[in-house]
């Protein structure tokens, strides 16, 4: 009998604890916002404006918030004092960049950090940069979309064979990338569109917080495609034919003599082609695809190169070649001299 | 299940708790390439240890070490186990602190943290004072509920490695084994309470070792899970890499969208075991030295548990918790290796005083 009280004592007073009731918020009470647009305002302020769904008797509606502070933290504090409801940052899937800021290495890398940093914004939501306003491309996409904000997210993650020259940076990674001696990334960049909600307008290079050039899609491709990411449902165009590429496959061999690294890729892609015109036979298409290509790797190798800046990320292969201590000159002593013998080879089904 | 077996479980869960959110941080501090070095050189160091103490135990059947040290004398046991006592109770109070402190990052962002201090010790101290066996039974149930979770978070999370930060594969030299940090980090390890808890149930080398290769494949993968994601460089500057590579994760299907929820959940069954079975020891430390005829283990219990909330009350700030802690497993250190070698020089001597007057 004594034994049966006590746990039911403790039971008990477990309900009280466990239950958590005095700062629990329940869910229809709070609103969840999908995407953040963070801008540099006047006198230095940050300009935070926020797209915030809001219930309504008659269905659901959104609107946007911009709130301006010395720090992003504050701005986005003082949106949640002055929302009627309790605002809900954990759910953001897209935090959206003005270039303003964005071109600022120093403000951008102090920007990322918080964004890792920051309890409430997950760490897995996009990154994009915008040359409009923030509050410009918030209400594009307000009009457009309404609540329905969540196909933004879809934008940036089409799946498998819709667009795979989006490049798709997260939080996270371009955290990573501030650090990092031997990778670098892209950041698309978006503008409000007429049409749609959103036109892409290639991607930012990222170099330790610092933009450095911009690659139009088919660049960024390539680029994916070194990351792994495969290129199938690609639409080529050759002057005479357009192709879809229907698999890819990428081998990397690495090796360094001395100062001089040299990389040999061979890029396999199986394609099928969907318009030809008369009178030309599928290798000239072949033999035209696989030039394209390797014009298109070189021109953008040779850019990044100059600017120092490891798009394609061939610094990660030589993290066992280069001594560790070494690694960090990557950029300023190897890189400089990486050679590379890129091959495309072209089949069709 | 039988009894070796649940202690085998509670071994692994001690060991996991303690290391979920420290360990790959202080082993990033150690060397910049080849981690996994370190590791195998820190396992290598405690299975000697645990070699060393299960010998020294099985020349005392039936024993535990407070049996053992009241043996040598009152003096011995009071010397080396009280303070051993309260280096334990103040470990209690910051591993809960700091375990409330990653709850509160990463799931009850706005709840104070007092609140959720009060419902772990609340929750330990009971069952602490009901004693092993339910500790045990229950240890059985937690790993079984726990270890599907964790190798889960494990498969997920290889959809972001960059398999290319693994390298460097090798770190040319082993001035690590020399660094002060290394010993520091065999704080971390949990194999005192077999000496505790073993006086019913015999262990042999073979099992423990058994259960010190799971202890080490986790290990490992904790070590480089946030390293293959994140990658040297900026694994350094994450204040808790394996949360943050967690945070990474992203799975569309809804419950899956937040990775840290599973490890949020297993560190707090873990903990919960992991600190009854220190609060149970404490109490039959305090019982059993000092024999004070009124008072009960579970009095003691409940003191030592009102002493580690005061403490981990008290800790002002994140940072000073995690200096805090190093200090209270550096002192740990000094335990882990003074028991279990002078339990075996004394069983040792002993034993060879009786064969030799057997023999005359």
């Amino acid at each position: 009998m004594k034994k049966v009280n006590k746990t039911v004592i403790f039971s008990m007073l477990l309900l009280i604890v466990l239950s958590g009731c005095w700062d629990n918020k329940d869910i229809d009470k709070r609103v969840l916002p999908l995407v953040i647009g963070i801008a540099k305002g006047d006198n230095h302020d940050y300009e935070v404006t926020v797209q915030i769904p809001i219930t309504k008797s008659s269905g659901l509606m959104s609107r946007i918030v911009t709130s301006k502070a010395q720090t992003v933290s504050r701005a986005l504090g003082e949106i949640q004092t002055n929302s009627e409801n309790a605002v809900d940052y954990s759910q953001v899937r897209l935090v959206v960049i003005q270039r303003n800021l964005a071109s600022n290495p120093k403000e951008l890398k102090q920007l990322i950090k918080f964004l890792m940093t920051s309890k409430e914004i997950p760490l897995n939501a996009q990154l994009a940069f915008t040359n409009e306003s923030t509050v410009k491309l918030l209400s594009n996409i307000n009009n457009k979309l309404g609540v329905d904000a969540t196909s933004l997210f879809d934008y940036f993650n089409k799946g498998v064979g819709w667009a795979p020259g989006i490049s798709n940076t997260r939080i996270w990674e371009a955290y990573r990338s501030l650090y990092s001696y031997t990778d670098d990334l892209t950041i698309p960049v978006v503008d409000s569109g007429k049409d749609t909600v959103l036109i892409y307008k290639g991607a930012a290079a990222l170099k330790k917080g610092r933009l450095t050039q911009t690659v139009n899609l088919d660049e960024n491709q390539l680029i994916n495609l070194f990351k792994n990411h495969n290129a199938d449902g690609k639409i080529e165009n050759v002057d005479f034919a357009s192709v879809m590429v229907k698999r890819s496959t990428i081998r990397n061999q690495a090796l360094i003599e001395g100062n001089t690294p040299t990389v040999t890729t061979d890029l396999k892609l199986k394609i099928d082609i969907l318009e030809v015109h008369s009178g030309i036979t599928n290798d000239q298409i072949k033999h035209k695809l696989e030039k394209l290509i390797e014009k298109r790797f070189y021109h953008v190798f040779n850019q990044s190169k100059k600017n120092e800046t490891d798009l394609f990320g061939f610094g990660q292969y030589y993290r066992g070649q280069i001594p560790y201590a070494d690694l960090k000159n990557w950029r300023t002593t190897y890189y400089p001299n990486l050679k590379v013998n890129f091959h495309a080879q072209v089949s069709s089904e | 299940m039988s009894r070796k077996w649940q202690i085998g479980f509670v071994f692994i869960i001690m060991y996991l708790s303690l290391n979920h959110l420290m360990y790959p941080k202080l082993i990033y501090g150690l060397t910049e390439a080849g981690h996994w070095e370190v590791v195998v050189c820190q396992g290598l160091l405690q299975i000697t240890l645990i070699g060393i103490y299960i010998k020294g135990l099985s020349y005392f059947p039936q024993q535990d070490v407070i049996d053992i040290y009241s043996k040598m004398g009152k003096l011995v046991a009071f010397i080396l186990l009280i303070p051993f006592a309260l280096s334990l109770t103040a470990l209690i109070g910051l591993d809960i602190r700091i375990h409330t402190e990653a709850i509160n990052l990463f799931f009850l962002k706005r709840t104070p943290y007092w609140s959720v201090l009060v419902l772990l010790f609340f929750i330990t101290t009971y069952t602490a004072m009901n004693g092993l066996s339910t500790i045990l039974r229950s240890s059985t149930f937690i790993f079984f509920m726990i270890l599907p979770l964790l190798l889960f978070i494990i498969c997920s999370s290889f959809m972001n490695f960059d398999w290319h930060n693994v390298r460097p594969l090798w770190h040319p030299s082993l001035d690590f084994l020399l660094n002060k940090n290394f010993f520091h980090l065999m704080g971390y390890s949990a194999f005192l309470p077999l000496g505790f808890m073993t006086y019913k149930t015999k262990l042999t080398f073979g099992f423990i070792f058994l259960e010190w290769v799971f202890v080490m494949i986790i290990f490992l993968s904790f070590t480089y899970i946030p390293l293959l994601i994140f990658g040297e460089e900026s694994v350094v500057t994450l204040s808790f890499p394996m949360m943050e590579a967690m945070n990474s994760v992203d799975i569309k299907w809804v419950m899956f969208n937040q990775q840290t929820i599973f490890l949020g959940l297993s560190l707090i069954g873990f903990t919960i075991i992991k600190n009854s079975v220190l609060l149970w020891i404490i109490g039959r430390i305090m019982q059993k030295v000092l024999k004070w005829k009124r008072a009960k283990a579970s009095y003691w219990i409940t003191a030592s548990s009102v002493i580690a909330f005061i403490l981990a009350l008290i800790v002002p700030s994140r940072s000073w918790t995690e200096t805090f802690f190093l200090w209270c497993s550096g002192v740990l250190v000094y335990f882990m290796m003074i028991i279990p070698i002078s339990i075996l020089i004394y069983g040792y001597v002993l034993n060879r005083g009786r064969v030799h007057y057997e023999e005359s």
